[in-house]
Formats: C-alpha cells, sequence, structure tokens
C-alpha cells in the first residue's frame, strides 16, 4: 500500500477538483470545504512518506509498465519534500480563502485552485518529460484563469500578459522536449540522462537552451519574468500567496531538475549564477521604486528567486541545501506577507504604501504577523530567513573562487536593499497615522493560518535542524544523478 | 535538392514556428497574436510528428499480416500530439475569452495602447 502511495498525492486533489462543482449543486459551501479536506490529505501522506523516501527513493510505475517504458513517479526526497509544502502552504491558504473569497464564481475558483496544487505536485513528482510538460501546463493554465478571476482592469491585462508569454514558454519546452525524444527515443528522465554522454555534446546543447527557456518563463528567471509583476500583484491575494510561494519555485525545482540530472551540464552553472545575482539585482532595485504594496512584494519575490538559482548554480552540496532552504523559507515568508496585505488591502481599499499609514494600531496583530515576515525574508534572526540566507552566503564563501565571492557580495547589497523598502514600510505601519484609531482586526478564521506560518517561521528560525536533515538528502539527491538512474533503471 | 527531400517536414515545422513567433512579437493586435499563438501550436506539433514519422510507413497495429515493423511509424509522437493539440485548445480558448474581456474593459485589442501596467 504504501508504495503506491505517491499515486495518490496526484489522483485524490486531481479528482475532488473536479467533484467541487458537482457537490456545489447539492450544498453551495461544499466548494470552499473540499480544498482544505484534500490538501490536509496530501500533506498527511507527504509526512508519512517523508520518513520513508529518506532512506530510499520510492519509484511507483503507473499501468505497471516499468521504465524506461512507462511512466513512473519518483517520490526521492525532493520530491516528497516539496509536496508536502505545496500541500502545508496550499492547506493553510485555502483555510484563508474560506473566509477571503467572497465574491465571483467561487466553485470554479475552488476548482482552479486544487487544480494548480495538483499541477505543482506533479511536477515535483513525476520521472517523465512530458508528463512534466502536462504537469506544468495544469499549474499555469490554472494560473492564468486564477489571475484573472477578479475581473478587473488589471487582472484581464495582466492575465493576457502572462498567457502570451506563459504559452510561448511552454512551445519551447515543448520543442526541446520533442529534440530530446529525437535524438534519444525515450521520455524517462533518467533514461535520458543514462545516455546524454553517447551523443555529441553540441546536439544536446539546442534542447537544454530550448527547455530552461520554456521553464524560465514560469521560474521568473530575468529577463524572463516581465510577466511577474503584473500577474503576482493583480491575483486576489490568496492566488498571489500561491503564485509567489508555490508556482515559481516549481519552476526553479524544473530548472534544478533538468540541469542537475537530465544534463548533468557543470559548464553553464557559472552562466546560471550571474543570471541569478542579475535577476536577484533587477527584482530589489524594481521594488524599491513601488509605492503599490503587492507590486513591491511581488518584484521581493523576484529578488528571492534570483538568490536561490545562484545558490542553485553553486553546486556543491552546501549550495543546493542553501538553495533549498531558501525556498522553503521564501515560501512561508512570501505566503504570509501576501495573506496579510490581502487583509490591510480589504480594509483601506487602496494598493498604495501610504494608505497603510496607522495600521499598526488598527489591526495589530495582522500588521505584527507582516512584520515577522518581512523581517525573516531580509533576513534577521530569529526567523527562518536568517539560517537560510546565512547558509547561502557560507556555501558561496566555501568554494573559495574569487567570482562566487565577488557575486555573494553583489547578493549582500540586495539584501541591503532589501531590507531598506522592507523597513520602510514597517515604518509607515506603526509610527505614521493618527494615534487613536478603532480596533478593526481581521477575522479569527484568517489570523489562525497567518499565525501558523508566523509559528513555523520562530521554530524553523530558532531549530534549523528540523528541517536541514531532509534538506541535505534532498540536495544530494539533485546532485548524485548516478544514484537517480540507479535507482530508476534498477 | 536531396538535403530538401529528406528534410522537407522540419523545414516547415520550423517555418511554422518562425512563422507564429514573428507574429507573436510583431503584430499589435491581440486576436492575432492568438492566431500566432496557434500557428506557433502547429509547428510545434507538426516537428513532433516528424520526429517518429517513416517514409509510407503504417500505424502500427501489430496484429495485423503482412507488416513488419520496420515500416511502421513511431507511436509515442502521435500521443505527445495528440495531448498538445487538448492543451493549445485549452490556452486558444482561454485567451479568446480573456480577449472578450480586455475588449469589454477598455474598447481596443491593440495591445500597444493598453499600458496600464508598468515597471
Amino acid at each position: 500500500m504504501v508504495d503506491r502511495m505517491p499515486v495518490l498525492l496526484i489522483a485524490v486533489p486531481l479528482g475532488l477538483a473536479f467533484a467541487i462543482p458537482l457537490f456545489a449543486l447539492f450544498w453551495k459551501p461544499a466548494a470552499k470545504y473540499i480544498p482544505p479536506v484534500a490538501l490536509g490529505f496530501n500533506l498527511v501522506v507527504s509526512l508519512l512518506l517523508l520518513a520513508k523516501v529518506l532512506e530510499n527513493p520510492l519509484i511507483v510505475s503507473i499501468g505497471g509498465w516499468r521504465p524506461p517504458f512507462g511512466i513512473n513517479l519518483v517520490a526521492g526526497p525532493v520530491g516528497v519534500l516539496f509536496s508536502a509544502i505545496i500541500a502545508l502552504v496550499g492547506l493553510l491558504v485555502s483555510v484563508y480563502a474560506l473566509d477571503y473569497i467572497k465574491e465571483g464564481a467561487t466553485e470554479k475558483y475552488h476548482t482552479l485552485y486544487l487544480l494548480l496544487l495538483t499541477g505543482a505536485t506533479g511536477v515535483v513528482l513525476t520521472g517523465d518529460i512530458f508528463n512534466l510538460f502536462v504537469f506544468f501546463e495544469i499549474l499555469c493554465i490554472s494560473s492564468y484563469a486564477l489571475v484573472a478571476y477578479l475581473r478587473n482592469k488589471a487582472g484581464i491585462e495582466s492575465a493576457v500578459k502572462y498567457l502570451i508569454q506563459g504559452a510561448v514558454g511552454s512551445s519551447l519546452l515543448l520543442i526541446g522536449i520533442g529534440l530530446l525524444y529525437g535524438l534519444f527515443g525515450t521520455l524517462n528522465m533518467a533514461d535520458i540522462a543514462q545516455n546524454i554522454k553517447s551523443v555529441s555534446p553540441i546536439s544536446v546543447f539546442v534542447p537544454m537552451v530550448l527547455i530552461i527557456t520554456g521553464l524560465g518563463v514560469e521560474a521568473a528567471i530575468f529577463p524572463l519574468n516581465a510577466w511577474l509583476p503584473d500577474a503576482h500583484s493583480s491575483a486576489p491575494s490568496s492566488i498571489s500567496a500561491i503564485l509567489s510561494g508555490i508556482a515559481i519555485e516549481v519552476g526553479l525545482y524544473a530548472v534544478a531538475r533538468v540541469i542537475f540530472t537530465i544534463f548533468g551540464a557543470q559548464s553553464i552553472l557559472p552562466f546560471l549564477a550571474l543570471l541569478g545575482i542579475l535577476t536577484l539585482l533587477v527584482g530589489e532595485m524594481c521594488a524599491f521604486s513601488q509605492n503599490n504594496i503587492k507590486r513591491m512584494l511581488a518584484y521581493s519575490s523576484i529578488g528571492q528567486i534570483g538568490l536561490i538559482l545562484f545558490a542553485l548554480a553553486i553546486a556543491t552540496s552546501y549550495g543546493v541545501t542553501g538553495g533549498l532552504f531558501q525556498m522553503v523559507s521564501h515560501t512561508l515568508s512570501k505566503a504570509l506577507l501576501f495573506l496579510t496585505v490581502g487583509y490591510m488591502i480589504y480594509q483601506t481599499g487602496s494598493l498604495q504604501i501610504s494608505a497603510l499609514e496607522g495600521m499598526g494600531k488598527k489591526m495589530p496583530l495582522t500588521c505584527l504577523a507582516f512584520t515577522i515576515g518581512a523581517f525573516s525574508l531580509v533576513g534577521l534572526p530569529p526567523f527562518i530567513g536568517f539560517p537560510s540566507k546565512l547558509l547561502v552566503v557560507r556555501a558561496a564563501l566555501a568554494t573559495k573562487e574569487t567570482y562566487f565571492c565577488v557575486l555573494i557580495g553583489l547578493a549582500l547589497l540586495g539584501t541591503v536593499i532589501e531590507g531598506a523598502y522592507f523597513f520602510r514600510v514597517v515604518q509607515v505601519l506603526y509610527f505614521r497615522g493618527e494615534n487613536n484609531p478603532g480596533r478593526e482586526e481581521a477575522p479569527v478564521a484568517v489570523l489562525i493560518p497567518m499565525f501558523i506560518f508566523v509559528a513555523l517561521i520562530i521554530v524553523i528560525g530558532v531549530y534549523p535542524k528540523l528541517v536541514t536533515d531532509v534538506l541535505n538528502s534532498a540536495a544530494s539527491e539533485l546532485l548524485n544523478r548516478l544514484d537517480y538512474i540507479r535507482s530508476v533503471l534498477g | 535538392m536531396s538535403f530538401l527531400n529528406s528534410y522537407i517536414y522540419y523545414v516547415g515545422a520550423f517555418g511554422l514556428i518562425l512563422i507564429g513567433l514573428y507574429i507573436i512579437l510583431v503584430k499589435h493586435n491581440l486576436i492575432k497574436v492568438i492566431i500566432g499563438l496557434g500557428i506557433l501550436d502547429t509547428g510545434v506539433n507538426l516537428f513532433l510528428i516528424c520526429v517518429g514519422y517513416v517514409a509510407k510507413g503504417t500505424a502500427p497495429i501489430f496484429s495485423r499480416p503482412g507488416t513488419d515493423s520496420e515500416h511502421m511509424v513511431d507511436p509515442v509522437p502521435q500521443a505527445l500530439v495528440l495531448t498538445a493539440i487538448v492543451i493549445g485548445v485549452a490556452v486558444l480558448a482561454l485567451a479568446l475569452s480573456l480577449a472578450i474581456r480586455l475588449y469589454q474593459h477598455y474598447g481596443t485589442l491593440n495591445l500597444r495602447k493598453i499600458r496600464e501596467q508598468k515597471w
């Protein structure tokens, strides 16, 4: 039974997603209670699996066809770690959405929301490159539709931009996959990885560039990230939290899997490190000049993505562990920030930072959660951002290469800018505006998920040991491509 | 000419892909951009079919007498194209419905005039 469990991680939310409109026919509120149930199930299953796969990755062949002939799922430490994070963040955000999503076609929102997370879970678990493309499309199409959910001017415009860029990216990815199939006659990632050295490097280079470019659109790597600030700032706040916290991380996971496992391409890593730092600096500088709070958070996501890409490109076990840790810390902190900002915007009715004056006294708990999220992203102790950033910096210095040391210096410059704009918002929240406004706190149902995020941020920040074991074995799965090939093909 | 004979399908596929990309990058009208996306999709699908095509090949049905596996086309790319077509339909349908909404909000489909959001 346990050997089959990874299938359930995809099948249960997928089935329940399409059951939502059916249940909503009989009892309307059923729509909003199904996503928490499905994601809670996923969280429990992922945590059960996590202990098991730390020793041995679990390979599930669908329909009894052994790899490389059938489609297989690879539930290694990386896949199960990501599916646990997706389920955890998805669960908390869906609890938040119980109260937050009131207008519009709510059952469509919940269906698409669950489909988005199914797509993300599928991407991290699959071992077949075309299957990865299909799950990626499930993720992308549902996020295009969700960005336009509010049906206002900004939402529609950014959804159109996102859709056009995303569709071109997916086409490039598909061309790359077609070229790989032409070269190797297989779509199994482990099988391609095994044979990659048997053809000339030039003929592998073209599909690699196409695949990385295609995935890079979704992962928001500079210069392919023009859609991100629009899409993340115009979506409903719960969706912004998922897009920033999960969608782009999954894109980065796919990039890492393709580079490390399939191509084993060491030579392009310095270039990716440079792209990462460029992404970081561009994102942080644009974030600094924003007056719109959600756009500021969106640009800050670009900056964080840059840092994660840089850490992954170091490609030592320290570096990849740091990159994965930074992903976890960014997911928790940025999801928390978008959730808190969602209710502040709900109260003030404006997206401007200046409109938030005096919120610290009006909504003290929400603002406390925002402040903790912001401090964690900047990297202050005792929050989760501190150990993760420290690990990245240590990894860069441990390479003892001038190139990486110079780049991490630039990354720290980016962190200073990040600190400047987050502290500015915190100052507006607490030290501006009138002294005694009435208290209008967010409802309890919304505060609970926020404070679970806060608790996770502080607990992991104080005891990083809780996650480092898992992260270490995830990093070694990404770096040891021979082990991956052996465990899949037997 | 022999080069063209053996690679004519690839030339056609990449021609369609480049035409699609050109339309997406250059045209201002959203409907034309969506048409470009459609052409790009078609090009990619044709390319995938080319990868598995065998000249004068038949469908890979093993139970039929008198055919050998040498003259069968590869079925995997056809399965891929089937999936890719379905995905393409979903993306195009969503794009067109967004275009209707965009027109309701702005009264135009010219992407150069719709510039509320900037860096």
